[in-house]
Order: C-alpha cells, then sequence, then structure tokens
C-alpha cells in the first residue's frame, strides 16, 4: 500500500523533470518574445530594407536604389521645413507642458481638497480620443464663430485665424498638445510626489527648512529627479511622434506651415504610395528619436543617479 | 529650570485618542527614555514635541521658553528619525550642513554659485565646514563624509543621521527608535556610544524605544507609556523594584513578572488559593499578587503547589515553567543555572514567593502598598 504511493509519487516526480527551470523560463517568455519580434523587430528591419528600395504601392516590381533615398532627402526641401516644424514644436510643447504638469501636480498635492476632481479633469484629455477632441478645438478656435476670438474681440485685442492663418496654425497644435500633455504629465509626477518619503519632509522642517520653497528645493525637487527624467523622455516622444492633431485639424497647412514630420511620412508613403521614400524618412526620424532618447538619458541620469 | 517640559498633552485622529493628558518633564541634559507597546503614542508624543504635529491641548515649553505654538523650524531640537530620513541625493558631509546652512544662511546665500558671491557667505561656510568635520570626528564618520546615503550601511547611516542632528547643538534631542533598524550586536554597541555621546553633548533627551532593556540601561529615567497615558516616570530601578502598576510592572522584565489572582481575608491578609502570602492590605475583595520570576523559589515545607511543564537552561540561570496545581495559573521561577539536575518535568513541587519583593496591586491595576506581616503569620493557612 504505502509502496504504490511512494511509487506514485516518484512516478510523478519523473513526468515532470524533464521540463527543466531554463525551458521554464523560456516557455513563459515565449508570448512576449514572439510578440516583441513579430511587431517591432521584423517592422523594424522591413522599414530598414524598404528604405533601400524604390518601392510603391500598387507598382509591381521595385529595384534596389541603395543609399538614393537618403540622398534625396538631403535636398528635399519638402522633408526640411518638417524637420524645422518639429524642432520647433517640441521646443515648445515639452518644456512648457512638463513646467505646467509639475505645477499642477504640486497645486493639487499641497491642496488635498478636490484631489480627485483636478486629477480627473486634467487626465481628461489623455484618456479621451484626440480626434474627437480635435473637434471642440476647432469650434472653439474657429476664427469668427469661436469662443476664443469672441472673448478677445470683447477685449479689444486682435483675433487671429488660430489653425488657418500661416502664422498661427502650428503654435496653435502645440497649444492643443500643451494642453494634452500637461494632464499626462500631472499623473505622473504626482505619482512621483507620492512615493517621497513623508519623513523627509520632517526632517526638512526640524532642519530649518521654513518656507514651502526651500523644502522644493530641499527634497521635492531632487527626489523627483527619477520621475522627471522618465517625464522628459516620454513627453519629448510624445511630441515628436504628434499626429492625429495636424492629421484632424490642419492636414500640415497652410502651406506647409504646421506639417510635422510624422504627417509627411504618413502623406508620402499613403498618398503618394512612395513606400521606399517614407520608409527612408522613417529611419531618419527613428535614428534621431533614438539618438536624442540616448543623450537625454546619459545628461539627466548622470545628476539623478543616488546610487 | 527643565530642558523638555510637556503639560497635559492631548490629541486625538478622528477618534483614535493618541494622547490623552500627557506631561513629561526632562531636565536639561537629562536623558529620559519613553517605552510603551506599539501604537501607545510614542512618535505622536515626539512629533509635537518637536512641533511637527500640533496638539489639541496642552503645553510644550523647550528651555523655558514656551514654543507650543511655534513650528519645528523655529523650536531648538533635533529628532532622529527611525527611518533615520537622511537625503538620499546628498552626500554625508550635505546632509550633516543641511541644518547649519538652513539656519545661518539666508536665502540668497544660498543660491548657488552667487550666494557664494555675497558678502560673509564665505566665513560661515567655513565655519560650518569646521563644524561638521568635528562632530564627525566624535562619530568617527570622517571618511564617510563623501559617501551618499545609498552607499552608507545601516549601522553608518544612523550615525550620520546621530551626526545631522548634534552638529548644530540642540537644546532638545529627540531620538525616534533610532537603534530599531540596526541588528543585535550592533545594537548593544551603539547603545553605549549614544550614551557616551550624550554625555560629551549634554542635550536633554527623550529617547523613544519599545526594547526595555535599552531603556533600563541607558537612561537616567524611564517613561512607561500605555494607551497614550504614562503610568511612571522614574530611574531604571524604581521602575523595575517599585512599578506603580500592574502593566509597568507586567511590560518590564523578562520573563515577565509572575500574576496571581489573590482574595484579601480577614484581618487584610492576602492569600492566593488558600495560600498565605504573608502580605496584608486595607483594600477588601479581589487583588493581584504579583511576583518576579528571581524572587520564586522552589520550598520543601511551604508554598504553592505547581507542577513543572517545562525546564529552560541558560547558562548562568534556568526558567522552571510550571503551572498552579489548583488554579492552573502559569507561574516562572528563575534558578540558579547549576541547581539545573535537581528538576524534571513532570515534578511536584511548593514555590515560594519572597514576600519582601512581592507587589499587590487592585484588581483595576494600580499598586496597592501592603505591609509586611509577622513571619508566623505567613505560614500557610491549611495544606
Ligand atoms: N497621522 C495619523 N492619523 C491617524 N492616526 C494616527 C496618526 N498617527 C498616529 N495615529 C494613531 O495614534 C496612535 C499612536 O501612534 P504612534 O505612532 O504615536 O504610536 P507609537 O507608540 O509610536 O507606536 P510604534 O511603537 O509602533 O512606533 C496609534 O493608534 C496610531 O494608529
Ligand atoms: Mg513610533
Amino acid at each position: 500500500m504505502a509502496d504504490a504511493a511512494i511509487h506514485r509519487v516518484a512516478a510523478t516526480a519523473a513526468v515532470r523533470a524533464p521540463i527543466g527551470e531554463a525551458a521554464a523560463a523560456w516557455l513563459l517568455t515565449a508570448p512576449a518574445i514572439v510578440a516583441f519580434v513579430l511587431m517591432l523587430l521584423v517592422p523594424t528591419i522591413a522599414v530598414c530594407l524598404l528604405a533601400l528600395t524604390d518601392f510603391e504601392l500598387g507598382v509591381p516590381t521595385f529595384q534596389f536604389v541603395g543609399l538614393d533615398n537618403f540622398a534625396e532627402l538631403m535636398r528635399d526641401r519638402n522633408f526640411a521645413i518638417p524637420v524645422r516644424n518639429t524642432a520647433f514644436f517640441v521646443a515648445l510643447v515639452a518644456p512648457l507642458s512638463i513646467l505646467m504638469g509639475l505645477v499642477l501636480a504640486l497645486l493639487i498635492e499641497a491642496n488635498p481638497r478636490g484631489r480627485t476632481f483636478f486629477r480627473a479633469a486634467f487626465f481628461l484629455p489623455v484618456v479621451s480620443l484626440m480626434v474627437a477632441m480635435a473637434t471642440a478645438w476647432q469650434y472653439l478656435l474657429h476664427p469668427t464663430i469661436g469662443p476664443v476670438n469672441a472673448i478677445l474681440r470683447d477685449l479689444g485685442l486682435a483675433t487671429p485665424n488660430w489653425l488657418g492663418s500661416s502664422e498661427w496654425a502650428l503654435i496653435s497644435i502645440g497649444l492643443i498638445s500643451i494642453w494634452e500633455n500637461a494632464g499626462f504629465n500631472m499623473v505622473l509626477i504626482m505619482a512621483g510626489l507620492t512615493a517621497i518619503p513623508r519623513e523627509l519632509y520632517a526632517a526638512a522642517e526640524i532642519d530649518g527648512a521654513r518656507s514651502a520653497w526651500a523644502r522644493l528645493r530641499l527634497v521635492t525637487w531632487p527626489l523627483l529627479g527619477p520621475t522627471m527624467l522618465f517625464v522628459v523622455l516620454i513627453t519629448t516622444i510624445r511630441a515628436i511622434r504628434t499626429f492625429d492633431t495636424v492629421a484632424a485639424l490642419t492636414q500640415g497647412g497652410p502651406n506647409k506651415a504646421s506639417e510635422l514630420i510624422v504627417y509627411t511620412i504618413y502623406r508620402e508613403g499613403f498618398t503618394y504610395l512612395r513606400m521606399g521614400y517614407a520608409s527612408a524618412m522613417t529611419v531618419v526620424f527613428l535614428a534621431v528619436v533614438l539618438g536624442l532618447m540616448a543623450l537625454q538619458t546619459r545628461l539627466i541620469e548622470r545628476r539623478t543617479h543616488y546610487g | 529650570m527643565t530642558g523638555i517640559s510637556v503639560e497635559n498633552i492631548a490629541k486625538r485622529f478622528g477618534d483614535v485618542a493618541a494622547l490623552k493628558g500627557v506631561a513629561l518633564d526632562v531636565a536639561p541634559g537629562e536623558f529620559v527614555s519613553l517605552v510603551g507597546p506599539s501604537g501607545c503614542g510614542k512618535t505622536t508624543l515626539m512629533r509635537i514635541i518637536a512641533g511637527l504635529e500640533m496638539p489639541d491641548a496642552g503645553t510644550v515649553r523647550i528651555a523655558e521658553r514656551d514654543v507650543t505654538g511655534l513650528r519645528a523650524a523655529d523650536r531648538d531640537v533635533a529628532m532622529v528619525f527611525q527611518s533615520y530620513a537622511l537625503y538620499p541625493h546628498l552626500t554625508a558631509r550635505q546632509n550633516m550642513a543641511v541644518p547649519l546652512v538652513m539656519r545661518r544662511l539666508n536665502g540668497w546665500q544660498r543660491i548657488p554659485f552667487l550666494g557664494a558671491r555675497l558678502p560673509g557667505t564665505r566665513n560661515i561656510v567655513a565655519n560650518i565646514a569646521d563644524e561638521i568635520l568635528r562632530t564627525a570626528q566624535m562619530l568617527s564618520i570622517e571618511a564617510l563624509l563623501d559617501r551618499r546615503p545609498g552607499q552608507l550601511s545601516g549601522g553608518q547611516r544612523q550615525r550620520v543621521a546621530l551626526g545631522r542632528a548634534i552638529v548644530r547643538r540642540p537644546k532638545a534631542f529627540l531620538l525616534d527608535e533610532p537603534l530599531s533598524n540596526l541588528d543585535a550586536s550592533l545594537r548593544v554597541q551603539t547603545r553605549k556610544e549614544i550614551v557616551e555621546l550624550h554625555r560629551r553633548v549634554g542635550a536633554s533627551t527623550v529617547y523613544v524605544t519599545h526594547d526595555q532593556t535599552e531603556a533600563m540601561t541607558m537612561s537616567d529615567r524611564v517613561a512607561v507609556m500605555m494607551a497614550g497615558e504614562i503610568l511612571q516616570i522614574d530611574p531604571p530601578e524604581r521602575i523595575y523594584g517599585d512599578p506603580a502598576d500592574l502593566r509597568v510592572a507586567a511590560f518590564v522584565g523578562s520573563p515577565s513578572i509572575n500574576v496571581f489572582d489573590a482574595s484579601v481575608e480577614t484581618g487584610g491578609r492576602v492569600a492566593v488559593d488558600g495560600y498565605a502570602t504573608g502580605l496584608a492590605t486595607r483594600a477588601s475583595g479581589r487583588v493581584v499578587f504579583a511576583v518576579r520570576p528571581e524572587d520564586l523559589a522552589p520550598d520543601q515545607r511551604v508554598g504553592m503547589p505547581a507542577r513543572v511543564e517545562h525546564i529552560e537552561f541558560l547558562g548562568e540561570s534556568l526558567l522552571l515553567h510550571a503551572r498552579h496545581a489548583r488554579t492552573g495559573t502559569a507561574m516562572i521561577a528563575r534558578l540558579d543555572g547549576r541547581e539545573r539536575g535537581a528538576f524534571a518535568v513532570g515534578h511536584d513541587l511548593l514555590l515560594r514567593p519572597d514576600t519582601a519583593r512581592a507587589f499587590l496591586f487592585e484588581s483595576g491595576g494600580k499598586r496597592l502598598r501592603a505591609e509586611r506581616m509577622a513571619q508566623s503569620a505567613a505560614e500557610p493557612v491549611h495544606g
């Protein structure tokens, strides 16, 4: 009786044994690996390869053209404009939306009353569909019937054609992006703030940090470092790849004044069907983004690593 | 003249009465420990003394000055937190500089680069560097000054936290369980060092711990706190030898004091299930008779009948765990370790309390002043 039971246990153990720890590890990571290969690695390699061809959608044959696409890019004014626009756009949106997110987070954190309400209110743009929100913005910024201009008119100020003029179109898209990203950053920064130990504030108070400003400089700002690194990275990426607002509100116009890189790539590939050329743009775009990320990480991490 | 004086402090958190009228006086240079079980309000009292929490009622005085309404930054107190609360982005040196910089430099002088050019800044900064070095030498942490907290061990961090607290020579010094994160041997060593440090710095100190050994070995006086009240403040030997409350007697001493349900019989004689303890009282009805393990010993003729359940041999001493033969009350006797062979589990014997060192308490827990009866009266009532 007892013997039989022992044998049964031994038999089960024998069956289990072949699946070693290493095999189990591979099995468990397999879904992630497959997803990574199929959805990131293969497309990236495909884009890199396509960038070396003159492939056009709908044309049955294509040829290997080497670096011709890249040479053309360098000369293409239609690419230079969106590059400049994007640089301006990121320089406008990233700092302002981070600053706004920080100020909102500190204000809400300092006054716990209504915390959930304000957090939800400012996070709304992130969870709502940007294309739907764009419709609202189109109305708000309408040159003649829009409330924004109505207020400006009442104040006796100039009433620009926000989305329709070449001076203002890019700035308007930028303001909308700031509004969208500030809420996102606020939530990230609030999470970072709650991770700061309360006792550090008590210690700062005892050490003589009388003003809120002194405590901000002594505790909040330095301890928010790792969070801010993440916020800066994610905001830069989100700003660089802005697409939906442009597509919904201005289509890059007027006269390419509000055209951003991703929109150019989209038009090159899906309107003009020049997939090879669009791929070359994508490769350049990818390289620039990766380089920027590496630079930022290097720069900021040096100052926030407490090891 | 007082160092720290706290009167009548009450504090509620919603429904929880954390402190119920606490009073505590610490003389200048005195070291007072605050002990008590978890959640009894020790940290809350410390935070109120420090000014991090406002009391609902009562006053706090530090060096004769009423500071009840002042905020922490304006009271002359330093505090060491249980978690040390060091600034993780600053080196040990910078951590220790913070309290001095914050107090001696004004807002303009603290601005990076620019501040250093303002008149006077350089002198002050040089003084600060000097004082940090002197304090670091006192704590033997000179070699660690340029490391960040993340690069220090728990014990080293604790020293830096101590350094940050004493570097500005505060009038009052508050430590909230500073040793609880250290391992046992380091704790014993640091215990000695803190006492020594206190002797040199000489500030009034309140030291929170829930380790009674720490409290007994380090302090001039011990305050035992329970459920938001201080039950007794006395030198360690009186806390142990003359407890004012049953809860104090039970909290201090390891193993815990033996407690017996007793009745007051004719003439005020106190008996435990028929055994005449030799103590008498004016109270009546039920009382509590308590005797420490080292004051309970086997006797051939008289005592409380008990059966040995378990024997713990500790080397120099021997703990005899027994149970009262009739009432089932658990009792522990501490005997000389050399008597080890004399007892075995299951033995029946008589355990006799040393009347001169036993205590009587009301059933509510308050100490009763007992009278010792003449020797003849201490004979057994029966059997
Ligand atoms: N900020 C707070 N909000 C609500 N209740 C609190 C707060 N701080 C403390 N309390 C309550 O007050 C009581 C005393 O807490 P306190 O922290 O002073 O205990 P303690 O004696 O320091 O305990 P420990 O030994 O565990 O540190 C506890 O019941 C606790 O739950
Ligand atoms: Mg505590």
